[in-house]
């Protein structure tokens, strides 16, 4: 096992037998050094099957990008477009950027966002990291058929829908979770008197966290935070999962059976064996999820629309309001520019600290 | 008689008759103003326009037909949530897109006429005087809501199409259980003698639909300003918030939370529509285009309980919520499709329909429609809505195109103050210094721009 790249490359100059290339001739396996990939030479046609696909990705990806930057430098309130037309939009330089700087509630968004990353993340990767360990046990494979299936049903519900359900699932009146408290309360105080004595300290202690059995999820801000991180992490707990699952395939199974037969402790095969491996997918899902959460939009805006007060204003609700209610596109393209270099500092971060190749 | 000549007798009968029958054909030219007639050179032009998914929107889709038939105008909505409309429209506007006419929320008609978006009906009227109805009649329509919908800066734009006061709606059983056999006149008998009544058993006396948005600014923020009193501007744009008449209203809403269900903060308008249709409060003040959602019984239980009055009155007097959309000849039409546009727009506002677009479920602007002493009968809602209107405040939300900036300021610290987050005075100063920030940004404190709400 490595764990540089500079060791994957000395690995990857490893005799390897050649291939016999021709029927004929001798059978006996030639060794030779690979040192650089073979030059391969394409037909001329090839540029067909290629442009289709940069051209596309110039027309969705690039294009749009320029023209956000060119907007972030320009003045662009749209209901100047008029006046646009006939003199042109002025050039800001950097003005639109500088004033980021003193924005409080840009920043307030921000510091918002890399909270509520910061919470999520860790949460969405243990867990998705214990069902990926559950599911990789052996035995019981129709039963792990079935959850791997319904693993994917909430990556394939929509974002917006996730937040209409959570703000219904979290209605303080009629909402089934309020429904479950109240349930399980009442379960509390039929099994109450059985407890004696410790049924006061425990109803003491559920009292203060939730001192009514109406839990004011939404209008809480606290709550409102902690509701949005729910429904975030049911919807993407999955995705940790399935990539993590995909991960633990890759641990060749002499090496895990091996560790398994020096160790009977499960989180040392996890941690010097399993996880190695997991890194490459670890990654991905650091740098996924750190961009999905920074350009979180829809969930939070059918939930709470960034309330109560500014309790779940994150970074993302905050730019789609610049552009398109104060409809001033040059300074959300600006924010929008800023939210993707963090995103790529945040990725070379990652790549950096915990991208690993076996 | 004999001394006229025979045949200058004849002559003279002759042009008699002749004058009579000229004058016949022209008094019937005058009246024989049609709509077909006027839409002939116009058949088969698209008229292109944003709907909304309520009851004004449905009912006058419904009598669409009836139009696209006598005109051959072709008329393409499309159904688009409010939440999104603005944005909407206004890249529409600024890409010379498709719209033909423009959809005009009361709070949008000051950026929409300042861009440019929008002709003027002068210049409609001046460009195409056949296709003017000679029965349009403007001044039909209720003057408040034709100047506060409508009109900027003097010049209207469009008539007012679906329309809206704010109304209190209550629960008749719920007020007779308490004693009570009216709805509270002011706004001092609820907090002070129905309130307390009514609050019981899990069951509350009033919900204030305050959800962050505009929910929040112009349905519980500005509601608690004007009937005290107060005002979100003073007359030179200054914030006016931190008036002692200001600041008692808003005290006001802070006291009436204890009569409220627990997260009224996050209360949407078919949350507070909900908690009243469930039998969960007892009022509600809500928009006149919410009695249809109470009287269904699909989504209601009170439909033989629900009671309508005007909004209670304030010290400062009844001053109601005051929304509603017009529609205007979008700028960007060509010369074909603006004059299309105008005649569909005539239609949908006209006298015609008046009556046949209120039995579809939507809200005419127009006074003539209302005396029909049956329709008032049938609607319940009509007599305390028209009352309404004769109270209004066409400024009661800022109408400048920097109200999209102000809203989002009102809504933040207006929630913040519901919660306790910040006290009154400190969001009021809050919502002062920052809306301020924003108007001397726009230029309204330096002349560049006219001090126009």
């Amino acid at each position: 096992m490595t764990r540089s790249g500079r060791a994957l490359r000395i690995q990857s100059q490893a005799r390897v037998p050649e291939r016999p290339l021709t029927t004929g001739g001798s059978r006996k396996p030639r060794f030779m050094t690979i040192r650089a990939a073979p030059k391969k030479t394409y037909s001329s046609g090839v540029i067909f099957f290629i442009a289709p696909a940069v051209i596309v990705l110039l027309a969705v990806g690039i294009f749009p990008l320029l023209f956000a930057v060119w907007n972030s430098m320009h003045e662009f309130i749209l209901s100047r477009a008029r006046s646009y037309a006939l003199h042109g939009q002025p050039f800001l330089w950097f003005q639109n950027y500088l004033g980021l700087v003193n924005d409080a509630g840009f920043r307030e968004s921000l510091f918002r966002t890399f909270v509520f990353l910061l919470i999520n993340l860790p949460v969405q990767l243990v867990l998705g990291l214990l069902i990926a360990l559950l599911l990789h046990k052996v035995g019981h494979e129709w039963l792990k058929n079935i959850c791997r299936v319904s693993l994917v049903i909430p990556l394939a519900t929509t974002l917006a829908v996730v937040g209409l359900m959570g703000r219904l699932m979290f209605n303080s009146s009629f909402g089934v979770v309020n429904y479950a408290v109240a349930t399980v309360i009442s379960l509390f105080h039929s099994i109450g008197p059985l407890l004696q004595g410790h049924f006061q300290v425990l109803h003491g202690f559920w009292r203060h966290v939730v001192p009514s059995n109406m839990i004011d999820w939404l209008g809480n801000p606290n709550l409102a935070f902690a509701t949005v991180s729910i429904m975030d992490c049911w919807q993407w707990t999955p995705f940790c999962a399935l990539v993590l699952l995909s991960s633990l395939t890759l641990v060749p199974p002499e090496i895990e059976e091996a560790a398994k037969l020096e160790t009977d402790r499960w989180w040392q095969v996890l941690w010097r064996v399993q996880l190695p491996f997991m890194l490459p997918g670890i990654t991905a899902i650091l740098i996924l999820r750190t961009a999905d959460i920074l350009k979180m939009f829809d969930v939070v805006y059918t939930m709470t629309q960034g309330g109560p007060g500014n309790a779940t204003d994150l970074i993302s609700v905050y730019v789609q309001r610049v552009g398109f209610r104060q409809v001033d596109q040059g300074v959300a393209s600006a924010q929008a520019i800023v939210l993707l270099i963090i995103t790529i500092i945040l990725s070379r971060v990652y790549i950096r600290y915990f991208y690993r190749e076996i | 008689m004999s001394h006229f000549p025979p045949l200058s007798m004849r002559k003279f009968f002759c042009n008699f008759i002749f004058g009579v029958a000229l004058l016949s054909a022209s008094t019937q030219f005058a009246g024989a103003w049609s709509l077909e007639e006027a839409a002939k050179p116009y058949s088969g032009t698209e008229v292109s326009v944003i709907f909304l998914d309520r009851p004004g929107y449905n009912a006058i889709i419904k009598l669409l037909p009836d139009f696209e038939k006598r005109t051959g105008i072709k008329i393409k909505y499309q159904i688009v949530p409010y939440e999104n409309t603005r944005e909407k429209e206004e890249l529409d506007f600024s890409s010379n897109g498709e719209l033909t006419v423009a959809l005009v929320d009361l709070v949008w008609i000051g950026e929409f006429a300042e861009a440019g978006w929008i002709v003027p009906f002068e210049e409609i009227k001046k460009k195409y005087p056949d296709i003017i109805d000679p029965n349009f009649d403007i001044n039909d329509f209720i003057p408040l809501i034709l100047n506060a919908f409508g009109t900027w800066q003097g010049k209207v734009y469009g008539p007012p199409f679906d329309n809206y006061s704010g109304l209190l709606y209550y629960n008749k059983d719920m007020l007779k259980e308490a004693g009570f056999d009216k709805p509270p006149e002011t706004w001092d008998e609820l907090i002070n003698i129905y309130a307390p009544k009514l609050t019981k058993n899990g069951k509350y006396a009033f919900a204030l639909q305050s959800r962050r948005g505009e929910t929040q600014s112009c349905d519980s923020f500005m509601r608690f300003l004007w009937p005290w009193g107060g005002s979100l501007l003073d007359a030179k744009f200054h914030s006016n918030l931190g008036s002692p008449k200001s600041q008692e209203g808003l005290n006001f809403r802070q006291s009436l939370e204890k009569y409220m269900p627990q997260g009224i903060v996050d209360y949407d308008h078919n949350d507070a529509v909900n908690a009243l249709a469930q039998g969960n409060v007892a009022m509600i003040t809500e928009w006149s285009a919410f009695y249809s959602t109470l009287v269904d019984p699909k989504s209601s239980k009170i439909v033989d309980k629900l009671g309508v009055a005007p909004e209670p009155k304030g010290p400062d007097g009844r001053k109601p919520a005051l929304g509603g959309f017009s529609l205007a000849v979008a700028s960007q039409a060509n010369d074909k499709q603006k004059a299309a546009a105008w005649l569909f727009i005539q239609w949908a506002t006209g006298k015609e329909i008046g009556k046949q677009y209120v039995e579809a479920g939507g809200i005419s602007g127009r006074q003539s429609t209302y005396k029909d002493p049956a329709l008032l009968a049938k609607y319940p809602f009509i007599q305390p809505m028209l009352d309404s209107w004769q109270q209004g405040v066409p400024e009661y939300r800022p109408r400048f195109s920097e109200w999209s900036k102000l809203t989002d300021i009102i809504a933040e610290w207006g929630t913040k103050m519901m919660l306790n987050q910040v006290s009154v005075k400190q969001g009021s100063d809050e919502i002062g210094t920052r809306t301020e920030t924003v108007l001397k940004d726009a230029g309204y404190y330096d002349g560049k721009k006219p001090l126009a709400q």
